[in-house]
């Protein structure tokens, strides 16, 4: 094989990784301390890439700013959607929570998708990039975009990292995923963690929309396909598992660019969801061993 | 005295016992006069529009019982669902298209195949439980639209395959007839084996997979039977889409359609069977007069979602009973 084709593919894998294993830890996030199959996360991604438009071309911000909007932007939204449909379901539902948060996320999809319809249209809102430069790497030219999207995803999930390292709320968030009963008793108010976390993971999917606007623009259905890319890294990471996710997305990504270009884009969605279902049956944990929650299997 | 009774009243009893017959098939008198309001139908309507609506309808409610019987019953939610649907449609198209053995046997190859292939689904998701069988039959319906879409010498890719109508000289009103008997064959079905002890087994793993283990039940078997029985029935009419619509494609495979049909089985309440042909029948003509805001139709179908999940799990049909439990409460009292 050739050593250029050979490079680009990594090169691409890695970038795309990037922003997989961003998705895929907000994913991670929610569905390991709320015990929530997120359905609607790709709503999210989509909110934030029409935030970042509205903010960069309408609003003629920067593109760091305008990126930095559409993350709080989202992060809002996460807040009030956690506020409005999760708590009162959490007092309501107690054996069926996670079939039933299931569902409501899954009407929230179809809900936020054709809001966004009826909102901002059909149309395809893009902007052809943020930062007018190109880098050189590896003998290869590659739009700074690309780049500085690769980053802004590292370094929100190093942030993420060192928020619940670190701080007393990220121990906080940690301690609820392990175990809701005792960290209640410890003096943890579950509501404030829930809403943080959602609004976090909101953000996270935002931001991913938010700095690939360039590559992919802001669209009613956007949210699709980097619903279900998600979706397969925390399935391969194992359900919940966010320091997995971040290893996962970067696995997804670099086996899309390969597989795609040996197998074609048809038969590449084939083989990549016969080795998740494979994976799935053989080590439901994932590849790092998740400890599964009873609540889960229920 | 009895004998008396007897035959002075045996052309009554005779009718009373078809009646309670009929019962026991779940045919219930409420029920066959829905059904002989709809077989009505296309001798007093001629609007076109109207039948095609009660069509939809019919076809959108059968998806959702077939679709109950594994969530409303085993507490699995095959989130694949409209994959399956979709092979019937592909099976039912290519045996109408490629062999010479008709229509009716396409239907009977859609069963076959998808019943095959929930066969397998089952297989699959056994040693999973809870949200791992839905991300598996997820995982697996998605397989089949990709499968559906890369396939391009078989089925056309996204160009999709032309079906040729169920017979040459047929009408709406012939599809709405040929639908209802589908559905209630299917019905009728499901219920005898809900009836059952297969069906008891179904809501013993559904309620508490350990405990219906420990007490004699095999899950292995039961929740093979109710995958391969769901899938084939969905099949089935996935099939008769197939040659209603003319044309099939892969979207028709997508996660979209499984919501649709989840939303209907669930707003009609799960475990019911017909809840989900009662909610169709309410929700869908209703949204169809909403036609020009298509978006506005998903909006309220989403929120209906999100309410019935949040305010009232039992949905529909959980309403019934506590209307039926209200009205008999009330005759007591009359009586004392």
């Amino acid at each position: 094989m050739d050593v250029t084709v050979l490079q680009s593919l990594l090169l691409t894998g890695l970038l795309r990784g990037g922003l997989y294993a961003l998705m895929a830890v907000g994913l991670a996030l929610v569905f390991g301390v709320m015990n929530i199959c997120h359905f609607a996360h790709g709503e999210y991604y989509v909110l934030g890439a029409y935030a970042a438009f509205f903010g960069f071309v309408t609003l003629g911000l920067n593109p760091i700013p305008a990126i930095l909007l559409a993350a709080f932007l989202s992060f809002l939204a996460g807040v009030i959607t956690d506020k409005l449909l999760f708590h009162p379901l959490r007092k309501r539902s107690k054996g069926e929570w996670v079939m039933n948060a299931f569902l409501l996320t899954a009407g929230l999809s179809v809900v936020l998708q054709n809001v966004y319809r009826a909102v901002f249209g059909m149309r395809y809102r893009g902007i052809t990039q943020y930062w007018d430069a190109s880098v050189e790497i590896m003998g290869m030219s590659i739009a700074a975009d690309r780049i500085m999207a690769f980053v802004i995803a590292l370094s929100a999930i190093f942030g993420l990292w060192v928020f619940l390292q670190r701080t007393r709320t990220g121990r906080a968030i940690r301690a609820v995923s392990q175990d809701e009963r005792g960290s209640m008793l410890v003096g943890i108010n579950l509501d404030h963690i829930h809403t943080l976390t959602f609004g976090l993971g909101s953000m996270l999917a935002g931001l991913g929309g938010a700095s690939l606007l360039s590559l992919s623009p802001a669209y009613p259905y956007g949210g699709n396909k980097p619903l279900i890319a998600s979706w397969f890294v925390v399935t391969i990471a194992g359900l919940g598992n966010t320091q997995g996710a971040i290893v996962a997305g970067f696995i997804v990504g670099l086996f899309e660019s390969f597989s795609y270009f040996y197998l074609g884009q048809g038969w590449q969605e084939v083989a990549s969801l016969c080795l998740l279902i494979l994976l799935l049956l053989f080590k439901p944990t994932g590849l790092f061993g998740t400890n599964i929650k009873s609540v889960w299997e229920k | 005295m009895q004998s008396a009774e007897t035959t002075t009243g045996s052309r009554a009893s005779g009718l009373a016992r078809l009646v309670e017959q009929l019962d026991q098939l779940g045919l219930s008198l409420p029920i066959l006069a829905c059904v002989a309001l709809l077989a009505l139908a296309p001798i007093f309507v001629s609007d076109e529009y109207i039948l095609r609506l009660l069509i939809a309808s019919l076809y959108f409610g059968s998806l959702a019982m077939c679709f109950d019987f594994t969530g409303g019953y085993i507490n699995a939610v095959n989130f694949g669902f409209a994959g399956f649907v979709g092979l019937g449609s592909y099976a039912a198209a290519l045996v109408a298209i490629h062999t010479g053995l008709g229509a009716w046997a396409g239907l009977l190859a859609a069963a076959l195949a998808t019943g095959l292939v929930g066969f397998f689904t089952g297989f699959l998701t056994l040693p999973l439980r809870g949200i791992y069988v839905s991300l598996m039959s997820w995982f697996v319906g998605m397989t089949l639209m990709a499968l559906a879409t890369a396939m391009v010498q078989v089925t056309r890719g996204a160009r999709g395959l032309i079906v040729p109508p169920l017979y040459s000289s047929i009408t709406t009103g012939g599809y709405l007839y040929i639908l209802l008997g589908m559905s209630l064959v299917v019905y009728v079905l499901l219920r005898l084996v809900i009836r059952s002890r297969a069906g008891l087994a179904f809501r013993a793993i559904g309620q508490n997979f350990d405990a219906a283990q420990a007490s004699g039940v095999n899950p292995t078997r039961y929740k093979l039977i109710n995958f391969t029985i769901s899938s084939a029935a969905g099949g089935l009419f996935g099939g008769f889409y197939a040659h209603y619509v003319g044309i099939v494609t892969p979207d028709i495979m997508s996660t979209g359609y499984t919501l649709e049909v989840m939303a209907l089985s669930f707003i009609g309440g799960s475990g019911s069977l017909l809840g989900g042909v009662f909610a169709a029948f309410l929700l869908i003509p209703l949204f169809d007069s909403l036609k020009r805001l298509m978006e506005y139709r998903l909006i309220i179908y989403g929120m209906l979602l999100i309410l019935v999940m949040i305010f009232y799990p039992a949905g529909l049909s959980g309403l019934y009973q506590v209307l039926i439990q209200k009205i008999n409460r009330w005759k007591g009292k009359k009586i004392k």
